[in-house]
């Protein structure tokens, strides 16, 4: 298997045990307030948040945070899936369509944000680059490049 | 979907925009330098996210006393519209006609998923 395929692999194993984070805040909520019951589930609940934050800083070293972003969409069908099979909840065709097109809004969010991200580093690289004309008025970013600048010219 | 009750789903809002103000501190941290790997990750604007992060895992669980659990991920979604927002007014970043787009998605989605087409 390829190694790119076993991250993103890894990473749905992650948002699957992420989203069981939902479902122990929601057993949490149906006991008594700091009973013991309560204190154990809502420590799960911060457990499993603690190991995704690790494992999410694991996967975005190994791939685009673009593509992480946007699979994170998934989130929304294990809510879904898990309210059925742990809280007996109903499934209807509007609530399918919604899911569809807000994770579709999740996708094209992330894939225009990673762009984004990308120009602006794009423009900082080249200004960084760029030799400075000589009077120009001393900002944070200018003392910052000058050194290289003076390189290049 | 009978089983919405609008106060837990406020609640649940409020705990996902609270969220974003969290993350938008975190942001504005790792933006700073500092002296010191240790200040890094133990200065105020670091700790008071963790906690207001913390108060959104509490608020959650309160939530979730009148809300099904496939409604949690669809009503996070809405952190995208918040995050956008001080994207642009805390972060000078663009905005542009695509993340518009998205984030109408995201709305509408959220529209058809609570009160069908």
């Amino acid at each position: 298997m390829k190694s790119s395929v076993k991250v993103l692999l890894a990473l749905h194993l992650l948002l699957a045990f992420y989203s069981l984070s939902n479902v122990a805040s929601k057993y949490a909520a149906q006991v008594e307030f700091l009973s013991p019951a309560f204190i154990a589930l809502y420590g799960a609940v911060l457990f499993i948040l603690a190991i995704y934050a690790l494992g999410w800083q694991q996967i975005i070293k190994r791939m685009p945070l673009t593509t992480a972003y946007a699979n994170k969409a998934v989130t929304i069908i294990w809510g879904i899936i898990f309210g059925l099979i742990f809280f007996g909840e109903g499934v209807t065709l509007p609530m399918l369509i919604g899911a569809v097109v807000i994770m579709a809004g999740i996708v094209l969010f992330a894939i225009e944000d990673g762009r984004m991200q990308e120009e602006a580093e794009a423009s900082l690289s080249k200004a960084e680059a760029a030799p400075l004309p000589l009077n120009s008025p001393a900002s944070d970013e200018d003392t910052l490049s000058s050194d290289s600048s003076n390189e290049v010219s | 979907m009978a089983e919405i009750s609008w106060g837990y789903v406020a609640l649940l809002l409020i705990s996902v925009f609270i969220g974003s103000v969290s993350q938008v501190l975190l942001k504005k941290s790792a933006n700073k330098t500092y002296d010191s790997p240790i200040k890094e990750y133990l200065n105020p604007l670091v700790i008071f996210a963790y906690i207001l992060f913390f108060g959104t895992t509490l608020l959650a669980v309160f939530a979730y006393r009148g809300i099904p659990l496939s409604l949690g991920p669809v009503l996070e979604a809405t952190g995208y519209i918040y995050v956008t927002f001080f994207g642009v007014y805390i972060f000078k970043e663009r905005m542009t006609k695509k993340k518009l787009l998205a984030l109408a998605l995201i709305i509408g989605g959220i529209v058809i998923y609570a009160f069908g087409l």
